[in-house]
């Protein structure tokens, strides 16, 4: 729907749009208190509005899509542009954080020094990659971001696979009857989910009767007869939750916690 | 389903016309009851006992941003979370919020500071205590986790969409003792929440927590037209299941993602192509 501009015309955009929300920004602060709440309801009324028409509204049979269709990714990438100035936000809640931590010499304030140097580090190389491409730059870059945040991510990833066995050896304990149910039934299923397990019953028939008895088959009708429908009747009422809830915030219903505070 | 089909129209705006007729029901002044749940009752152990271990609570919103997909999930966990700090303030605890997205700090900021207004000591906000650690996810797992540990917290709340990180967050609280109530949509990390947490909220629980906290009249109603759609949905799912025992595909054609005509709906599916036996 819109073309990329480039050149002179780009930085015309840039500036108009610059000057657009300064009077918008500054019309908003001009609004008086009383009003600010009805407005955040209307904006939110109307913002909703569009996904519910866009959603609800007949479609034509050919394009599989309405008058409104079209604009739904320019309005999501608005979006994203609007939730993408925040990132300063969190810039700055990190560099005064721990720029404090360092200033007042608090326990650890060492780990913060090495916070800020690696996130200056990664943002200096990470631009002198983008502008300034040679090999030096770009293996600065992925020293930090290969090397280093990469493997470190990695790293706390597999940790998963050690706290998956703690935290599963702790659930397995048979202190109750459901805890019994779920010992049992984890086993079988972990059973029949590997060869080892699945040898013990191999001389059971593979049809008839007692094909059921098969631990591979246990475990097919735990997963697909007990396990996924409790997770849809789980997500069914998830689903309903999330209705009511969008209801509330679209219609400005919601009340109670920070909802009812004056702006 | 990327538009509603001609049945899905009438369904859902049937199901907002009993959600809002409820919500205005209640703030007509009907009173409505709510069972009790006892992940939520659970809260006000988990801050006294902090106020008694003279430690601070850990609260988190997840990984989940305000995009399309995660925002209402986002909103309520810090709803909840709100009531939480309200509780804290009340006791005079120190509520530590991680956050992973920047676009909710000033949110955040404003919510945990109402909230310590409204527990009586707006004074007890320290705005240290709210902050942004990482958008990465395992950088945030393992953020978390060093404060759990270098903090020694007494509670954690773990209340909005989790990924693989959610155990070892999870993990590293129970290491350390904490009492943890968690509660998220995301049914992928409900079972490690209930291996690690003491107390788990379950599916739709996630967004009833707002009305058992509260008690607010319009969120309990909420709860009681969601409810009514669920015993819809049930009927629904009954018939489905003898018609298409009978091989009267109505109910399926009527709930499928393309609209299939009127005339259409009551036709016998025919059996698949080489499906035998």
């Amino acid at each position: 729907m819109f073309t990329p501009k480039t050149g002179p015309e780009l930085w015309l955009y840039i500036a108009g749009a610059l000057l657009v929300s300064g009077v918008l920004v500054t019309s908003l602060q001009l609004v008086p208190g009383r009003l600010r709440k009805p407005l955040i309801a209307l904006v939110t009324f109307l913002a909703g509005l569009f996904y519910i028409a866009e959603f609800f509204l007949p479609v034509d049979p050919t394009t599989r899509a309405n008058f409104l269709t079209d604009y739904r990714a320019p309005i999501a990438q608005v979006n994203q542009v609007l939730l993408s100035f925040a990132v300063g936000v969190g810039v700055y809640s990190l560099l005064t954080l721990h720029t404090k931590n360092i200033v007042r010499r608090r326990q650890g304030w060492g780990f913060s020094v090495l916070l800020l140097a690696a996130m200056f580090g990664i943002l200096v190389t990470g631009l002198l990659k983008e502008y300034r491409p040679n090999p030096i730059n770009q293996a600065a870059f992925s020293l930090f971001f290969d090397g280093g945040l990469k493997s470190l991510d990695a790293a706390m990833f597999s940790i998963v696979a050690f706290y998956i066995v703690s935290a599963a050896y702790r659930a397995f304990r048979a202190r109750s009857v459901e805890a019994t149910i779920l010992l049992v039934s984890a086993s079988l299923v972990m059973l029949g989910q590997v060869s080892l397990g699945q040898g013990l019953t191999a001389g059971l028939p593979t049809s008839g009767f007692l094909s059921n008895l098969r631990v591979e088959n246990i475990r097919e009708w735990i997963l697909t007869r007990a396990s996924t429908p409790a997770l849809l009747a789980v997500e069914l009422g998830l689903g309903l939750g999330a209705l009511s809830t969008s209801i509330r915030l679209w219609l400005s219903l919601e009340r109670g916690s920070y909802f009812e505070k004056d702006v | 389903m990327d538009h509603a089909t001609p049945f899905a129209r009438v369904f859902l705006l049937g199901l907002f016309a009993v959600i809002v007729g409820m919500v205005l029901w209640a703030q007509s002044g009907k009173r409505f009851f709510i069972r009790r749940i006892p992940g939520l009752s659970a809260i006000d152990e988990a801050v006294g006992r902090s106020a008694e271990m003279g430690r601070p609570m850990l609260a988190s919103f997840g990984l989940g941003g305000l995009n399309a997909q995660e925002g209402v999930i986002t909103l309520q966990a810090l709803a909840i979370v709100s009531d939480v700090a309200e509780a804290a303030a009340r006791f005079g605890n120190r509520v530590i919020v991680p956050v992973r997205i920047p676009a909710l700090m000033p949110v955040a900021e404003e919510a945990l500071r109402e909230a310590y207004t409204r527990g009586g000591r707006p004074e007890a906000f320290q705005l240290d205590d709210l902050m942004f650690l990482s958008d990465r996810q395992f950088a945030y797992a393992a953020g978390v986790s060093g404060l759990i540990n270098r903090e020694k917290v007494a509670s954690i709340f773990l209340f909005g969409t989790f990924f693989a990180e959610a155990l070892i967050i999870a993990e590293n609280g129970n290491r350390v003792g904490a009492v943890q109530v968690a509660g998220t949509p995301s049914t992928t990390q409900v079972p490690f929440f209930i291996a690690a947490c003491d107390y788990v909220l379950i599916g739709d629980e996630f967004y009833a927590a707002t009305a058992y906290l509260t008690r607010q009249p319009t969120l309990l109603g909420a709860i009681v037209g969601q409810d009514i759609g669920k015993a819809v949905l049930l009927f629904f799912i009954l018939l489905g299941v003898v018609l298409t025992a009978l091989n009267v595909p109505l109910v399926v054609n009527l709930f499928a993602d393309q609209a299939v005509p009127w005339a259409e709906m009551l036709r016998p599916v025919a059996p698949a192509a080489g499906a035998g036996g």
